[in-house]
């Protein structure tokens, strides 16, 4: 294993993590930071946020940067978007993050799980905003119209890798088809924020990820997330480099230059950490 | 009183953790909250803080060994 860097030490505190790992787990409830095995847990459980998990733990793709166990997941638990909504509510949070493994067993790729689960936090928790961070539910319109519907603050579907990459790193998933994703959400509620993210790591040059903003823009997005690739484990997709917090400074500068609302550039920025300051961070623009 | 601090299961599949260093030395005061020693796993370091406050009377792994989840790793003298 390669010596981390001194950039990627984070704090750890067993027993925050034990309490809110216990909330979750007597709501019956998964979470993307221990499916993903996010190197942010520590911090965001003992700040008592989570990014919630729908639709099970179990994933119907298999790409090779991420943590998430393929296999066949089980049908969606019709208890779970009240469950979500009071785990919300227990832990105060006022934005909620929800993402999915990607569902590609159901008809409906998990868009009324999504739409049904934004309304019960809706109901239950007044006053807090959120955010959907869906797969591209194989650009099936008439998913996507439900979630649009459900009008979350945050739409974001993440492209992951730069374009040259997306066949090695995501080969079930497809590059255009991700801003087609973006373009028809933006389109269908220009109300809508739009968000995307991808990783640096994987062997990506810096003109590529100068094209991926430029692509990521030109379908309306407004906020960006760059952040380390981190391998899961030795199986996945090889580390290609360790990018500098210098270097996510410059990416950040890019990306506000090319015009995006809101930049997260940082070795552990991932999708959903702290994603409550990008909203803020658009509304100050307002 | 002698209170042992184990080694936490950093991930679900967690068999062991690489301790890569120690943060407190014997006979250092330590804070609960205070970071103690550092775990190396796949993504990152974790750098594991101390539950509870007291003194490190015992730091019971060096530097680079394995150890495994739930194994004490250091003895603290509390009140």
């Amino acid at each position: 294993m390669e010596r981390k860097p001194e950039w990627l030490r984070v704090r750890y505190n067993q027993e925050a993590v034990a309490e809110v790992a216990q909330l979750l787990g007597e709501l019956k409830l998964n979470t993307v930071c221990k499916e993903a095995n996010c190197p942010n847990l520590g911090e965001c459980y003992r700040k008592h946020t989570a990014t919630f998990m729908i639709l099970g733990s179990q994933c119907t793709r298999n790409c090779r940067f991420c943590n998430v166990t393929p296999g066949h997941p089980l049908p969606p638990d019709p208890d779970e978007p009240e469950n979500v909504a009071a785990a919300a509510k227990k832990l105060g949070l006022r934005h909620v993050v929800l993402t999915c493994p990607t569902r590609d067993d159901l008809p409906d790729g998990g868009a009324e799980q999504f739409a049904r689960t934004v309304r019960a936090i809706r109901a239950n928790c007044p006053g807090v905003t959120v955010e959907t961070l869906i797969s591209d539910m194989q650009m099936n319109t008439a998913a996507l119209d439900v979630v649009i519907e459900a009008h979350p603050e945050v739409l974001n579907h993440n492209v992951e890798t730069v374009r040259a990459l997306q066949k090695a790193v995501r080969p079930q998933a497809d590059y255009e088809r991700s801003l087609a994703v973006l373009r028809y959400c933006k389109e269908k509620d220009p109300t809508l924020l739009t968000k995307t993210g991808f990783m640096v790591g994987l062997g990506e040059t810096e003109e590529q990820i100068g094209e991926l903003m430029d692509d990521v823009l030109a379908v309306g997005c407004d906020i960006l997330t760059i952040g380390q690739y981190l391998q899961p484990t030795p199986e996945h997709y090889p580390l290609a480099r360790y990018a500098s917090p210098e270097d996510f400074a410059r990416y950040k500068k890019m990306a506000l230059d090319k015009g995006f609302r809101y930049v997260a550039s940082a070795p552990l920025a991932r999708s959903s950490y702290k994603a409550w300051e990008a909203l803020e961070g658009v509304h100050d623009l307002h | 009183m002698e209170k042992k601090l184990a080694m936490p299961k950093l991930r679900p599949e967690m068999t062991s953790g690489v301790l890569c260093a120690w943060l407190k030395e014997e006979g250092d005061p330590v804070e609960a909250g205070e970071p103690l020693y550092e775990v190396e796993t796949d993504k990152v370091v974790n750098q594991i803080e101390a539950t509870e406050s007291g003194v490190l009377k015992k730091q019971l792994w060096e530097e680079g060994d394995q150890v495994a989840p739930g194994a004490p790793v250091a003895i603290l003298e509390t009140e």
